[in-house]
């Protein structure tokens, strides 16, 4: 078993981080939602990039306790053929939708990285701005979804508590927490702009996550120093499969995360789903968050089906449409920005040194 | 007339609007009415063709005597920033392109490698380049050299509002600089715009402050008087500041005993 690397537990720098969270934190929750708002009022200004998710396929080849597509579900399997791709990218025009994040299970061969990677191509021809969020790839491959339009891979650690980890990753790749652990930085080495990171909170201590998370993103900025990075917030939702989160967050903790993550990282983009409720996202926009997903559908083919009863990978709880979250966010005072993005910056970026410059013979 | 100079276009107004951040664009629109300002600034990722609500660069193309002029904000390298002023120019027929090449998304710091590749080219081809460039005075004197129409350098980091924390750079590059110097990120207040043309700035650039003002509009206004008062103060000759006690016993009457 590989070792884990020593950033993993360096703390000379998470003490911030920590006082913030820490459960008997000096600092009250209105003290920390007023300078996360001043932050991102600053950083951010009154606006909300939206994005939706588009679940290609729901075939799985691992064994996540808490996943409703864990292999051993027996939720019927699908995967959106070309065809089915572009009507649901059209039903998602149709909203407005021009930013996506295209989702997959672990790798199988039903759906595989050359699948994945034809999905990709099809979505950068009709979207603005595509990102993907499916299974640990080689730099070499991260380099050939950059080269189709993917600008974001989003890879959830899910627990950077290894003990847990092992637990709750029964089979399949995914058990490999080293792996795993490394996939940001192959995808920047492959030339993707930008990661976006998370812990699935509920599964271990929320607080020792949130701090790993954080010596995560500070030991790829470091090593990346052109690394867009993003932080999600995904609570653990009744799931497909009944799995009942052993660590639950309440809204005051994780509202709690969210300012601390603000005020530690000011020019991070701070992400949260449609897994949160109506009240929750519209009382935590304009205070740290700064982009949110929208009208999502968790079930394979969900946007021009929506009649569709199956069930999705977790149960989605803010079910406004666009029209409706937009309002909600106009009546904030918060404009609601749908493309925030031009193909134009597509394509693989050099991650340290600048492509830009020829390599220059010493002179003689 | 005290006219501002880019090419064959002249303006009176030498507040330069940036259009993001507003909270909705009837309020960025009003805003950009009431300051009064002639070059206006967007994003071309904000451009949308194909949703009218989400579309900056329409509505702003309505508004009678302002010419837009697109940015590249958004890009990483030079090669991205030349590919999106081709389309910007295209979509907007506007010869001016505002070069914002930031690698790092974090902190938006410009870089000055790919700035400079980017510019070069771009005014090469018959662009009006205006770069957003970290107070460095070699390197506005580089652009300068390649052709652009300005330089526009940082007064603190985008957002900040930290106001003219680069002061002595600037203060360098406006002495050595031929070409328009032009403010651009920081500012928080007027009154840092007003020092920022007292110094002999051309043009200031603005947009947070503004954006996230209670009242956009009134502060895009009260952003405007300030350029005209900080515009007048530099033409009028401001008092020069003593630089030392002058000596009650002169230091050189020796001299005139020798």
């Amino acid at each position: 078993m590989r070792v884990s690397p020593e950033w993993l537990t360096d703390n000379r720098d998470t003490a911030a981080l920590a006082a913030m969270l820490a459960p008997d934190s000096l600092f009250s929750l209105e003290t920390l939602a007023a300078e996360s708002r001043a932050i991102t009022l600053r950083r951010f200004g009154q606006t909300m990039t939206l994005y939706a998710p588009l679940y290609l396929s729901n075939y799985c080849s691992s064994g996540c306790a808490y996943c409703g597509f864990a292999s051993d579900r027996t939720t019927p399997r699908h995967r959106l053929e070309p065809d089915d791709i572009r009507q649901e990218l059209n039903a998602m025009k149709k909203i407005g939708i021009s930013d996506i994040l295209l989702l997959t299970g672990e790798r199988t061969a039903a759906a595989d990285f050359e699948y994945l990677q034809q999905s990709v191509a099809i979505a950068a021809q009709e979207m603005q701005r595509v990102s993907v969020e499916a299974f640990p790839m080689s730099v070499s491959e991260y380099r050939k979804l950059a080269d189709c339009g993917c600008t974001g891979i989003t890879i959830y650690q899910e627990t950077y508590n290894r003990q847990r980890y092992k637990t709750l990753h029964r089979w399949g790749p995914k058990k490999d927490f080293i792996d795993r652990l490394e996939t940001p930085a192959r995808a920047l080495e492959g030339g993707i702009k930008t990661v976006g990171l998370g812990v699935l909170l509920g599964l271990s201590d929320p607080v020792e996550d949130a701090l790993s998370l954080y010596r995560h993103l500070r030991h790829l900025g470091h090593t990346y120093w052109r690394a867009g990075m993003s932080v999600s917030f995904p609570r653990m939702r009744p799931q497909t499969g009944g799995y009942e989160p052993p660590f639950p967050v309440d809204h005051h903790l994780l509202a709690r995360m969210i300012f601390a993550f603000r005020i530690s990282l000011p020019d991070t983009e701070l992400v949260l789903s449609t897994r949160e409720s109506a009240a929750f996202r519209d009382g935590m926009a304009g205070l740290g968050i700064t982009r949110m997903s929208i009208e999502s559908r968790t079930t394979v083919g969900g946007y021009h089906d929506p009649g569709n009863q199956e069930k999705g990978q977790f149960d989605i709880c803010d079910d406004r449409t666009a029209k409706e979250f937009c309002t909600a966010l106009r009546t904030k005072n918060i404009e609601p920005v749908f493309k925030n993005w031009e193909p134009a910056y597509n394509g693989p970026v050099s991650p340290n040194s600048s492509p830009a410059i020829p390599e220059t013979q010493p002179c003689h | 007339m005290d006219l501002l100079h880019f090419g064959s276009y002249t303006f009176s107004s030498r507040l330069i609007l940036g259009t993001g951040k507003f909270s909705n664009s009837t309020v960025m629109l009003d805003a950009v009415r009431s300051s009064g300002a002639q070059l206006v600034t967007v994003a071309l990722r904000r451009f949308n063709r194909e949703q009218a609500e989400d579309d900056l660069f329409g509505p702003l193309s309505a508004i009678k005597g302002i010419t837009l002029m697109p940015n590249t904000s958004g890009a990483s390298t030079a090669s991205e920033a030349v590919r999106a002023a081709h389309i910007a120019r295209e979509l907007s027929g506007s010869p001016f392109i505002k070069v914002e090449i930031h690698p790092n998304p974090q902190h938006l710091m410009p870089d000055p490698i790919e700035t400079f590749e980017a510019s070069r080219i771009l005014a090469k081809e018959g662009f009006l380049v205006m770069p957003y460039i970290a107070a460095d005075p070699v390197l506005a004197k580089r652009l300068e050299e390649v052709g652009c129409a300005s330089v526009m350098p940082l007064g603190s980091a985008i957002g900040s509002g930290q106001g003219l924390a680069t002061s002595e750079m600037l203060n360098i590059i406006i002495r050595e600089s031929g070409i328009p110097v032009i403010v651009d990120a920081g500012l928080r207040s007027p009154s840092e715009a007003a020092h920022a043309m007292e110094m002999g700035c051309e043009a200031v650039l603005v947009n947070s402050a503004v954006a996230v003002a209670g009242n956009p509009p009134a502060m895009a206004e009260a952003f405007a008087e300030a350029v005209v008062a900080g515009r007048k103060a530099f033409r009028s000759g401001l008092m020069q500041k003593s630089g030392s006690a002058i000596a009650t016993s002169p230091l050189t009457s020796f001299l005139g005993t020798l």
